[in-house]
Order: C-alpha cells, then sequence, then structure tokens
C-alpha cells in the first residue's frame, strides 16, 4: 500500500495496514536540519542593508522577482523534508499571498498586515500586526485583492511540479494560495471590528466571503487538475477558549461556501480536510455537516478532548494529529516521553482506522530528532489489527 | 431600578446596538444620573453578558459585541458626566511582552476593561520591562495585564516582575498574564499575581484587585 493510497483509504474509512503519519506543515528551523542548512541563511537573503533598501523603496514591485521565488523554494523544501523523513503525508502550501510592502512590513493581498522578522533560528518569519481594512473606504480601496484566476494557475503549476517530484513518495495534503474565508477575514477587518461589522456592515461581508470562496474554489480545482487526492484548507475558527462566534452564526456565515466548496471537491473524486486550531469542541458537529472527510488540530493545549472526540465522531469523519508541540515535541522531552504518548494515541484512537497520527499542529522550533522517534515509534506500534498494550 | 435603566441593561444582554441610543436618551429624558445608567444598565448588564460567556451561551463574538453596544452610548453619557466619573475603576496598564507582538488578545481585553469603566493604558506590542515600568511611575497605575503567546518569550513576562522589585513597586503593582502560552504554572513560576484564560477572567481578577484598592482607600 503506497502513501496515496493509506491515505485516502484512511480518509474514506476503509482498512489500511497501519496507521498512516500526518506532519503539518514542516518549517525552517526543522527542514534546515533534515536537508542541510542552505549556504547563505535565508534570514540574510532579507536582512541586510542592499535587500533592506530595495524592499523600502520598491517592495511591492520586487515582491514577485526577490521574494516569491524564496518563499516558493521554503514551501518545496517543507514537502521535501516530510518525504526525506518518511511521512505518508504534509500539509503542502503554495503561498502567494504576501506583498512585501518594506524591509519589515508585509500585507497579505486578503487585507491584513504582518511582520517579516527573524524566526531565531537564521529564517525569516511572519506575525500578525493589524487589519488592513478598517472602514467601508478602505474596503472599497484595498489595492491587492488577487485575481483568483491568475493565483488558482500559479498554484497549478506549483503542485504539478511537487506532485512529479514527491507524489510517489508522500501524499500531499493540499493547500492553495488561500486562507481560509473566516480567518482571512479576521485578519483582514479586525478580531475586535468583525462582531460590528457584521451587524452594520453585512453586505461587505458577504462580498468578504464570496470572493474568499471564489479563491478557495479555483485553487482547490486548480490542485485537483495538478493531480492532488486530498484538499487541506486551513481556518481557525476557535480560539484557546472555543469558537469566536456562536457555532449557529458560523454555519449560517460560512456553511453555505464550505458546503459548496467540498461537494466542488468531492465531485471531482477528491477529499477534504479542514485545519482549524483552538478549542473546536462545539464545532466539530457543524464542519461535519460541512461534508469534512478529516480534521486536523486537535490541539491539547486548547483543551481539545481527542479522545472523546474518537467516540463522538470517530466513525464519521477522520480525526488527524494528537502528538503535542508544546513539550514532547520539543528538546525539553524524552524520547521515552514521545513513544509512550504514541502508543497511547494508536491504542486508544487506531481500532477502528479514520486516525491519522502526527504533530498537533506546526510550529517552528520541532527538533527533527523528535519527528524521528515519533515516526518510528508510529511505525512500530501502528501497524493493524492494533495490538499494543 | 427604573424601568428605562432596565431596558438598558436588556438592550446590553441582548446586544442591541440598534436602540441603545433611544433607550439612554429616554432614561436622561427621565432624568436619571449618568452614573447610575453607567452602573444599573451598562455595568449590569455587561455582567450578565460575561456570566453567559462564562457558561457556554455566549461566545467571544458577543463579548465584544456587548462592548459595542455600551460603546455606542458613552459619548452621550460623557457629555453630561464630572470628570473622573468615566475611569471609576481605575487605571490598567496593557501590553504584549517584548519580543512578541500578538495583540488580539491583550486588544479584547482592553476592549472589555474600557467598556468596564477602566483608562486602559494600552502600551502596544514588543514593549521593554522598562517602559511598563516608567508608565506605572508616570501614571500611578496599579495594575498590569501582560499578554504572551509565543512560549519562547515568557521570560519577558519576569524582566517586567523583576523590574517592578528594582522599582520599588513590587508589592504595589499586580501583574495579571494572560494569553495562549500562558497557565496558572507560568504564573508562578514567573511571580504574577494572577493568570486569567479568557477576557472575562481578566475583569473578574482587575474588579476583584480595583475593589480591594478601593476598600483600602
Amino acid at each position: 500500500m503506497n502513501p496515496t493510497e493509506r491515505i485516502i483509504r484512511t480518509l474514506e474509512g476503509s482498512p489500511v495496514d497501519r496507521v498512516p503519519t500526518f506532519c503539518a506543515g514542516i518549517e525552517d528551523r526543522t527542514y534546515n536540519e533534515v536537508l542541510g542548512k542552505p549556504l547563505i541563511p535565508n534570514q540574510l537573503l532579507m536582512n541586510n542593508p542592499i535587500a533592506e533598501g530595495l524592499f523600502d523603496r520598491w517592495g511591492p514591485k520586487l515582491t514577485r522577482y526577490l521574494f516569491q521565488p524564496n518563499v516558493t523554494l521554503t514551501m518545496e523544501k517543507r514537502i521535501k523534508a516530510a518525504a526525506v523523513l518518511g511521512f505518508d503525508a504534509t500539509w503542502g502550501v503554495y503561498d502567494e499571498t504576501f506583498i512585501v510592502l518594506d524591509s519589515k512590513t508585509m500585507a497579505r493581498f486578503s487585507g491584513s498586515i504582518f511582520n517579516l522578522e527573524p524566526d531565531g533560528f537564521g529564517n525569516m518569519t511572519y506575525m500578525y500586526r493589524c487589519p488592513g481594512i478598517t472602514t467601508r473606504e478602505e474596503f472599497e480601496a484595498w489595492p491587492h485583492w488577487p485575481d483568483s484566476d491568475d493565483i488558482a494557475h500559479r498554484t497549478y503549476t506549483f503542485y504539478r511540479k511537487m506532485i512529479s517530484r514527491y507524489g510517489e513518495k508522500i501524499c500531499l495534503l493540499a493547500q492553495g494560495s488561500a486562507y481560509g474565508i473566516q480567518e482571512s477575514m479576521q485578519w483582514a477587518l479586525g478580531f475586535e471590528r468583525v462582531p460590528l461589522w457584521i451587524r452594520r456592515e453585512k453586505d461587505l461581508i458577504d462580498r468578504y466571503i464570496a470572493m474568499g470562496e471564489e479563491l478557495c474554489m479555483k485553487t482547490a480545482i486548480a490542485l485537483i487538475d495538478a493531480g492532488v487526492r486530498v484538499i487541506l484548507q486551513p481556518d481557525d475558527f476557535a480560539f484557546k477558549s472555543g469558537p469566536f462566534m456562536r457555532p449557529k452564526q458560523i454555519d449560517e456565515l460560512f456553511g453555505p461556501s464550505y458546503r459548496r466548496i467540498i461537494n466542488a471537491v468531492h465531485a471531482c473524486g477528491a477529499k477534504f480536510v479542514l485545519h482549524s486550531c483552538g478549542d473546536n469542541t462545539l464545532l466539530f458537529d457543524t464542519f461535519i455537516s460541512w461534508g469534512v472527510d478529516g480534521l486536523h488540530a486537535y490541539e491539547p493545549t486548547s483543551n481539545v478532548d481527542i479522545y472523546r472526540e474518537k467516540k463522538l465522531h470517530g466513525d464519521r469523519v477522520t480525526i488527524m494529529g494528537g502528538v503535542g508541540i508544546d513539550y514532547l515535541l520539543t528538546e525539553r522531552s524524552q524520547d521515552d516521553e514521545v513513544v509512550a504518548e504514541v502508543k497511547k494515541l494508536i491504542r486508544e484512537l487506531g481500532p477502528g482506522g479514520r486516525f491519522m497520527i502526527g504533530p498537533a499542529h506546526s510550529i517552528s522550533s520541532i527538533p527533527a530528532n523528535k519527528l524521528r522517534v515519533m515516526l518510528e515509534a508510529a511505525r512500530t506500534f501502528g501497524s493493524y489489527p492494533i495490538a499494543v498494550s | 431600578m427604573k424601568e428605562s435603566v432596565e431596558a438598558v441593561c436588556s438592550a446590553v444582554v441582548d446586544l442591541d446596538i440598534d436602540a441603545i441610543l433611544d433607550l439612554v436618551n429616554a432614561c436622561l429624558e427621565e432624568g436619571v444620573l449618568p452614573l447610575e445608567i453607567v452602573e444599573h444598565g451598562f455595568s449590569k448588564g455587561l455582567a450578565v453578558v460575561g456570566e453567559r460567556f462564562e457558561t457556554g451561551e455566549y461566545f467571544l463574538a458577543d463579548l465584544i459585541m456587548a462592548g459595542e453596544v455600551v460603546k455606542e452610548a458613552m459619548p452621550l453619557l460623557e457629555a453630561k458626566m464630572n470628570p473622573g466619573d468615566a475611569a471609576r475603576r481605575g487605571k490598567v496598564i496593557l501590553a504584549t511582552v517584548e519580543g512578541d507582538i500578538h495583540e488580539i488578545g491583550k486588544n479584547i481585553v482592553a476592549f472589555i476593561l474600557s467598556a468596564n469603566g477602566y483608562e486602559v493604558i494600552d502600551l502596544g506590542v514588543d514593549v521593554p520591562a522598562s517602559r511598563i515600568i516608567d508608565t506605572a511611575l508616570a501614571t500611578g497605575a496599579r495594575l498590569v495585564g501582560l499578554s504572551a503567546l509565543l512560549s519562547t518569550m515568557v521570560g519577558s513576562i519576569r524582566n517586567v516582575v523583576d523590574s517592578a522589585s528594582a522599582a520599588g513597586l513590587r508589592d504595589s503593582l499586580r501583574v495579571v498574564i494572560g494569553g495562549a502560552c500562558t497557565s496558572e504554572e507560568l504564573k508562578k513560576e514567573m511571580g504574577a499575581d494572577a493568570y486569567g484564560e479568557t477576557a472575562i477572567d481578566a475583569l473578574r481578577i482587575f474588579n476583584t484587585y480595583s475593589e480591594a484598592d478601593n476598600h483600602v482607600r
């Protein structure tokens, strides 16, 4: 059974030979450990007086030629590192959402502003700074809305290459250049403003959601055209304290779009996985009603009880993740602790299938050796029928 | 309580932003004092919203919307209030710790505290300990809320606590922490005074401190 067959069958709830392994985005520090550090650190490419001067003066114009190639290379390294490590599946991202405004600032084309900064491991990363759209006038004047057909075309081109290079080694759970409809809206308009906008500027909210749906839909279809079998769409609907909005409101606002996207993905013969951070306990039924095949995050640090979810929903959706990144997949843990957790997860969640084991999230400080320990334990104890004592 | 003030309270609880201005105007026309509307209309309504958030009936967006309802009518009252009435619960310094630039949680706490009568001094993100202590000394604020999302930056909380000690403020300054990477254990480890998991936790903690301080005075 090859990785893609194992993943597809697990998402369908069909029997497989062993519990598949999944990785949620291997970040820079980790892929450098796996693939070797680049001659010129990524951070140096952006953090030098010449690059800073150029980006400060012509940032938006230089994004495609000086910035985007580096981002695209990073996206490929993530996939390659996951394949080298031996995961069955990884979250692949093609990210063309950023426009460099100056050497310290980026905008996402969907309306938000981010800081561009070092990650502490010699690489550049980004952190959300603030909304880019705070008034109706700014919404109308936002200059960076993308052409979704162009984005879909470049998403297709990237994944054609990735499928031809890595498709036999690893199953790509692919995200195009489109982030979640809801989370993009929160970042663009500001978390504190969204409730009022929903009440007072509903027409703009509806237009934003429609634009997000179009982008997600077109990139999803482009991914499938490129040979991708599983779409992974991130959209963080919850915080540590639970859903941002009432589940009913989330369903009313975003459910119709996601139902249409998922129906289209299914009609093309592909599967759909939703990644949502935070405590989604009150939302899992909603997500399942939209038609998702798999769900990822189940963050232990957000009080999500993955074992309870297996009992409640394990026959209707594939549960993905489980291994904590706050302690287990850090330098502070012992290898024995990682192995013990993998055994426990496989013992409790493996029977009946519909479970993929992997990190509960992506993070830049996961050491590669901890992923190797996790993978080895999953291969050792994950064969069906599960026989972990 | 007068029926008109009860109606203001209900509008806050029902998140009825479209009705609030008319209801507050009706109170004022009846001769109800602005502070009474704040105390028995807004504060009581926000307290009910907070309770509903804690029981899971309301969500974060509802908390924010309740704050918006209050904000909508506050200018009407502020124009008629005596100076000093608005920030009757005291000053709170809020900051995301040095090295961390996440501000969503902090902004939500700021919003909830403002709506509940605090004067919020929001220092923004990536704030060095020295600036927090300087602000406390300059403004007399003795309540500090620190937000941290990145686990790599939790040491910055300790820096604030240590700087407060060095400035001779440790006994009078209350340091409350919150954010994705924080916990009750981290509070103990960093020497902070309290940990709030949610914005409503933060409000309750600051209310407790504010009431204790007012009682002492």
